[in-house]
């Protein structure tokens, strides 16, 4: 039992940060149709910029004065940097091609994905980046669980942060825009929704996501590389479409379900299937219901 | 179309020109290929090697060069994956160098140790363990380091004899080296250790706490990991965080500085098997000396590079050619005193003085604890 409760805390660690980065692709899905596939970079951008933004408080004295404060202040200065980068490739590679046919914009950010790693790879070195160890592991153990404080912070802010998401999509005038622009964006437009601030800030907030839980899984697991936004760029959209991609609660079920699933997969079958699992949720998804648990559209693109 | 063709025919005569431009360089120069992870999670480790090298070749080249010409590094990256080991085996094959200082892993040095026999040309590993590697039977491939089956029963030997364990759990990275040295290492636990679990991560993975969290269940006094250190400074890592704290024992691929910035605190008391440390060589106090000042701290196999680059070069030497059968014949005949001391080789091309002993992490140092 105490085995069986660690595996899930282990998994609903993960699955939280799955979560965050599975939002940023459903939403966008959700208003344009496109499967951005530069946003595991974008969490990638994130972690390495976490690791620098905390150095530089640590040299300037902050991390000694208050921890908690320093890294709220990392958090929310990589935040808001990955979203100034996903604005900003929202313009450069989606917007010239709002009107070419679906395939150009997806190869566009298969362009871009590509362009980013290599871009943090020559500017950072190919080497490993060590997160400063400022964190201290300390934990607390319920029953047998350990549950360090990180996993706690983790799980915590992801819950904050789908909460807020939530309260932003269903409460403000934006939000409103936002699921008018997904349900038809031309007739959005008509009714006087300004479509294209709607997207920058799709774009904005899903790089925002995506960069906290990339400093969060820096701070984590203590190890950064130019490479590690491809493979968790790939499990979010798996867990995307696992909860329906375009669909927002389903993000975060899908992120949360697939933690989890890999963790008891990795700790009670074979570890070293551990990616395999997700993979596998994919293909089963894909023909017992291919809309995603909670999914109303059929994902008819890609 | 007529000027369609011109352009074409005048990118091809430019391309030739830059060929045949390429193959005169070439001449003046005997190439010694260079190959290891230089980027990637291990390209620490392809860097010691690059660095290991450079400092044989200015050497010799200071003196003059070999057969009278200067002596030209061409480096190659693996990074560490098998097919990409195959392609630049290949690359360098036809880049025509007289021998290769190479590969740095067992899954990459064995498949491209066939492409440098089909191409002529001996290969000498500095770090490649796995015992696979000369049991092939080829002519062309040396090993200035040990055997995974001297290192693995090294390590059964401390656990077994000196920390008395019972319950013991193995994991690999289920790579050629990896899963290799903990099998070396589980044959040699004899029956009064129980395996009570045996397992396998994935490499490049950040995530072991699911088989970490099963292997706590199972209750090992001993954690031994077979793999590399960005994988084995994660494990030891997460491992604290469970409150998982076994004695850990791991091989080379876990003996850079790296694994202990990785690991963190939890690193500490970690125990390895490594071969002993050059720094009690008297023979290696001039190359250490040298390294240091041109390159910073040396990293476990710098110093097998340096004298592999070494060991390749006096061989074309004494041959007086860079026919790549004459010189591993040299290379097999010959006996050798580099930094490590005295180096020979045996018919299948181990390194017949190698041996290996039991280092532990000791504040935040890697610190030689047998003899």
């Amino acid at each position: 039992m105490e085995l069986f409760l660690q595996q899930i805390v282990n998994g609903l660690t993960v699955g939280a940060v799955y979560a965050l980065i599975a939002l940023g692709y459903t939403m966008v899905y959700g208003i344009l149709q496109l499967i951005n596939f530069a946003h595991g970079e974008i969490y990638m951008l994130g972690a390495y910029l976490g690791i620098i933004i905390l150095a530089f408080l640590t040299a300037a004295g902050l991390t000694a004065v208050s921890l908690p404060l320093a890294i709220l202040l990392t958090i929310i200065a990589a935040g808001a940097i990955c979203a100034a980068y996903g604005a900003t490739i929202e313009k450069v590679a989606y917007k010239p091609l709002r009107d070419a046919p679906r395939l150009a914009p997806l190869i566009s950010a298969m362009g871009v994905s590509i362009f980013l790693q290599n871009y943090v790879m020559l500017t950072q070195g190919a080497t490993d980046k060590v997160f400063p160890a400022v964190i201290p592991a300390a934990g607390v153990t319920v029953h047998g669980v350990e549950i360090t404080f990180l996993q706690i912070f983790i799980m915590a802010a992801s819950v904050v942060l789908m909460a807020g998401l939530h309260l932003f999509i269903m409460k403000t005038r934006m939000g409103r825009a936002m699921r008018a622009t997904a349900l038809d964006m031309k007739m959005a437009g008509l009714v006087g929704v300004n479509t294209d601030s709607v997207i920058s800030v799709t774009f904005i907030v899903g790089s925002f996501l995506a960069a906290v839980a990339g400093v969060m899984v820096a701070m984590y697991y203590g190890l950064v590389n130019f490479s590690i936004g491809y493979l968790a760029g790939m499990k979010a959209f798996t867990a995307a479409v696992l909860g329906g991609i375009g669909n927002v609660p389903g993000a975060m079920l899908g992120g949360v379900l697939l933690g989890v699933l890999e963790s008891l997969g990795a700790g009670y079958l074979w570890p070293e299937y551990k990616d395999a699992f997700a993979f596998l949720v994919l293909v089963l998804i894909l023909i017992v219901r291919p809309q995603g648990l909670l999914g109303e559209r059929v994902p008819d693109k890609v | 179309m007529l000027r369609k063709f011109a352009v074409l025919a005048a990118a091809i005569i430019s391309m030739a020109i830059l060929v045949s431009a390429c193959a005169k360089k070439g001449e003046e120069t005997i190439k010694i290929g260079i190959a290891g992870p230089m980027t990637g999670d291990q390209s620490k480790m392809g860097m010691d090697f690059k660095n290991g090298v450079q400092l044989a070749v200015d050497e010799w080249n200071a003196r003059g060069g070999v057969l009278g010409k200067k002596i030209e590094m061409v480096v190659e990256d693996d990074q560490h994956d098998p097919k990409q080991a195959v392609a630049i085996a290949n690359k360098l094959v036809n880049e025509g160098v007289a021998g290769v200082v190479g590969h740095f892993n067992s899954s990459c040095s064995i498949p491209a140790s066939k492409i440098y026999m089909d191409g002529g040309m001996p290969m000498i590993t500095p770090a490649t363990t796995n015992p696979v590697f000369t049991e092939q039977g080829y002519w062309n491939v040396f090993r200035v380091c040990g055997r995974d089956d001297q290192q693995g029963k090294a390590a059964a030997l401390y656990v077994t004899g000196t920390l008395k364990a019972t319950k013991v759990a193995v994991l690999h990275d289920k790579t050629t080296y990896g899963q290799g040295l903990a099998d070396q290492f589980k044959s040699n636990l004899g029956n009064s250790v129980e395996v009570v679990y045996y397992g396998s991560v994935i490499q490049g993975d950040k995530d072991f706490k699911s088989v970490l969290a099963s292997i706590k269940d199972a209750g090992p006094q001993v954690l031994y990991f077979g793999g590399i250190y960005p994988e084995g400074g994660l494990l030891v890592k997460q491992a604290s965080e469970l409150g998982l704290n076994p004695a850990c024992i791991s091989g080379d691929g876990c003996i850079d500085p790296k694994f202990i910035e990785i690991g963190g605190s939890a690193a500490e008391g970690v125990y390895l098997t490594f071969s002993p440390d050059p720094e009690s060589f008297e023979t290696a106090k001039a190359f250490l000396a040298e390294y240091h000042k041109k390159f910073g701290p040396h990293g476990p196999y710098s110093i097998y590079a340096y004298d592999a680059a070494n060991i390749m070069l006096k061989a074309i030497a004494d041959t007086g050619s860079t026919d790549g059968k004459a010189v591993a014949e040299a290379i097999h005949k010959g006996v050798f005193d580099g930094a490590l001391g005295r180096v020979e080789f045996d018919d299948k091309g181990d390194n017949k003085i190698a041996n290996y002993v039991i280092w532990q992490v000791k504040e935040g140092r890697f610190v030689q604890v047998t003899n």
